[in-house]
């Protein structure tokens, strides 16, 4: 059997190196379909490890309680995205962030209140900045280098902001410091106290972009735009150990101070990441959807050129049942041709996807993530669409009447 | 049944089509071959004469009646022993040769070998002895269409005795040859005979029946005239000359497959040792 199926495996290397042309394109129909897959899961993945090396870098005390949908499925996603509210509607209140703050267990409590606007320096206006809303307790719990200055605290009076280092530059064309200059928002002056180093993390767990971000306290955010929405309360918890204890403490509390609404989520862990890549789950979701589709053509493309195979060969098939194959020497043959071509085509599109996944960590910040997982997935996966497109032609040619296909004689 | 009996066909009947386009190609036919007979089947065109020899080289099936091979009932062989039985125990000879144009003559030969689980040397050196018997051992990496027809069908031949079968099915091997084609080719079937195999041969030319031991008439479906030329007992009988081949060794193909594996291997060895 092992020799037979040696034999098989050479006759369809000859099949497919006699006719090399055709081979190829159908090959080149599979290493599309996979290359894209193979972009997606490589950039998911990416995004996936930026966001679970920041948590592991700011410590494994990290508890984050976030609003949660009131349908947790795709369509709430695919809403939020679709809204003109860029950032989710928040149900969690600075009440809730004293609630969790009075909690035995918790050593830091930091609100997250992202809203965008115009800042403006003397120089320079800019739209859309991303202004982060949050307290003093935010250097406590993720560990932020300063270029210059300090972070805003209690003492720094309710006009202090500190800015990004790209915002910096871009505001006041300098890479020198800007501390104690002033910008505008929304026609109230704000001095600079702080300029943070270069972060270069644009996908983090509290989604903002901290190099373009401004940071101002919450309550004078709050007083800026007359309604803030906390999207995010992060929390550091005094001992690691207990970190499900504490988080269940802080479920119990906020359920209590809110009248038993349950309407947010206390994670942990690698929890965290989660919510931070949904929008790429719905988008990776799509894309893998497409993906899907052209891996299906390219599988139809194989199912196709073996049907042109077994209606060419017609006279090979009678030949070879008369001399002693079996139905199923035949099965197997065409089988193993349309097998082998498909999985040509996934490893030309393995290495493909991987060419095109490296050209983008150079323009972005995903580096490639390659694993065995993806690798074995996408292995597997071509020779599934080899068994599906190429079973159909191969029982058409192992059923084939010998004395019939004897008589179509070339 | 007779020991020596190879193949017995009982009230088989063949049937095309259904109410007014019925038609048989066989009709109760019976026939009994015995071992080392040369027969020759005759008859007009459309007499049921390569339906028969379709049914007994398992290439058909009969819509009626028993066909016994070796002893065995073919109805109660699976499709899978029948290939097998194809590949081992029947060569079969066509008018149109019925090479794989894309394969060299050598793997043209060696084809039946493949589904009888011969690894690639032994294949090909079985298939290159067979070659060298009908002269066409120099063209072994020819192609098909380079070859004439009285050679591509020397290369039919060899392919159907490559497996060393019991029958040989020959449906008018000489239809597209010349005279002289057609005469180097009977030597050769005659020279196959006389070591003991069964050959069914139909044609059309009836100088031709000179080499046979019988000679069977058909006409619509059945016998018409069954004329036997040599008596049962003065058949050449494969078994002796099985042994006296065993003997000799330089006639590769005759040696047993476990013999000619461990040949293989030991050659395998002392490449490597080199």
């Amino acid at each position: 059997m092992a020799l037979l199926l040696k034999t098989h495996f050479k006759l369809a290397k000859t099949a497919i190196k006699e006719n090399r042309t055709r081979s190829f394109l159908t090959c080149l129909g599979i290493a599309i379909g996979v290359a894209s897959i193979i972009l997606i899961l490589s950039l998911m993945g990416s995004i996936s490890n930026l966001v679970k090396n920041e948590i592991s870098e700011i410590g494994s005390d990290l508890i984050v309680v976030r609003p949660s949908s009131t349908k947790d499925s795709v369509t709430s996603i695919v809403e939020e995205l679709t809204s003109s509210n860029t950032f989710q509607k928040s149900n969690l209140s600075l009440n809730d962030v004293s609630t969790i703050s009075k909690l035995e267990d918790v050593a830091a409590v930091a609100p997250i209140s992202i809203s965008v606007n115009t800042v403006d320096s003397e120089k320079n206006n800019f739209t859309s900045v991303p202004i982060l809303g949050t307290n003093e307790d935010f250097v406590k719990i993720e560990p932020v280098a300063f270029k210059f200055g300090s972070f805003i605290n209690k003492n720094t009076g309710e006009k202090t902001v500190v800015l990004g280092s790209t915002l910096s530059l871009a505001l006041f064309n300098t890479i020198n410091s800007t501390v104690g200059k002033t910008v505008t928002i929304m026609g109230e002056k704000f001095m600079i106290i702080g300029v943070l180093d270069e972060i270069d993390k644009s996908i983090n767990f509290d989604n903002i972009d901290f190099d373009n971000a401004l940071i101002m306290d919450i309550e004078s955010l709050d007083k800026l735009t007359g309604s803030t929405q906390i999207q995010q309360i992060n929390i550091k918890a005094n001992n690691t150990d207990s970190l499900s204890k504490v988080s269940t403490e802080i479920k119990d509390a906020l359920i209590e101070s809110k009248h038993g609404d349950e309407n947010f989520t206390v994670s942990y862990g690698d929890d965290i990441t989660h919510p931070a890549s949904s929008l790429f789950t719905v988008v990776s979701g799509m894309l893998t959807a497409v993906a899907t589709i052209s891996l299906v053509v390219g599988g139809i493309g194989v199912m196709n050129i073996m049907l042109v195979s077994v209606a060419e060969r017609n006279h090979e098939i009678g030949v070879r049942k008369a001399v002693g194959a079996s139905s199923r020497n035949i099965l197997m043959q065409f089988l193993f041709e349309a097998l082998i071509l498909s999985i040509l085509g996934g490893i030309f599109g393995l290495v493909l996807g991987y060419i095109l996944a490296f050209l983008i960590s150079i323009i972005t910040p995903f580096a490639p993530h390659i694993s065995a997982e993806i690798v074995l997935i996408t292995l597997a996966t071509t020779f599934c669409v080899g068994i599906i497109f190429g079973i159909y032609p191969a029982i058409k040619a192992a059923t084939k009447n010998p004395i019939e296909s004897l008589k179509h004689y070339r | 049944m007779g020991e020596n009996t190879i193949i017995e066909l009982k009230g088989l009947t063949k049937r095309y089509g259904y109410g007014d386009t019925e038609s048989f190609a066989l009709k109760d036919f019976d026939l009994t071959i015995k071992r080392g007979e040369f027969i020759m089947i005759m008859g007009p065109s459309g007499c049921g004469k390569t339906t028969l020899l379709n049914i007994v080289g398992l290439l058909d099936r009969a819509t009626k009646g028993e066909y016994i091979l070796n002893g065995e009932n073919v109805a109660s062989i699976s499709a899978r022993r029948q290939a097998k039985l194809r590949a081992k125990k029947i060569g079969f000879i066509f008018q149109n040769f019925n090479l794989i144009e894309d394969l060299p003559i050598l793997e043209n030969v060696a084809l039946p070998l493949v589904y009888t689980g011969y690894s690639k040397t032994a294949r090909l050196k079985n298939a290159s002895n067979a070659l060298k018997r009908f002269h066409l051992q120099e063209r072994e990496y020819y192609f098909p269409y380079q070859l004439s027809g009285g050679q591509q069908q020397r290369v039919a031949i060899a392919r159907a005795i490559v497996s060393d079968p019991e029958i040989i099915l020959a449906d008018e091997p000489t239809g597209n040859l010349d005279s002289r084609a057609s005469h180097i080719v009977m030597e050769e079937l005659k020279a196959i005979h006389e070591e003991g195999n069964t050959i069914i041969m139909v044609t059309h030319n009836p100088a031709l029946t000179v080499y046979a031991t019988r000679v069977i008439n058909m006409l619509d479906g059945h016998i018409d005239t069954d004329v036997k030329t040599v008596a049962d007992a003065n058949l050449p009988q494969p078994i002796s000359v099985k042994i006296k081949k065993r003997k000799k060794p330089e006639i590769e193909i005759e040696t047993p497959k476990s013999e000619e594996r461990k040949k293989t291997k030991k050659r395998k060895k002392s490449r490597r040792k080199k």
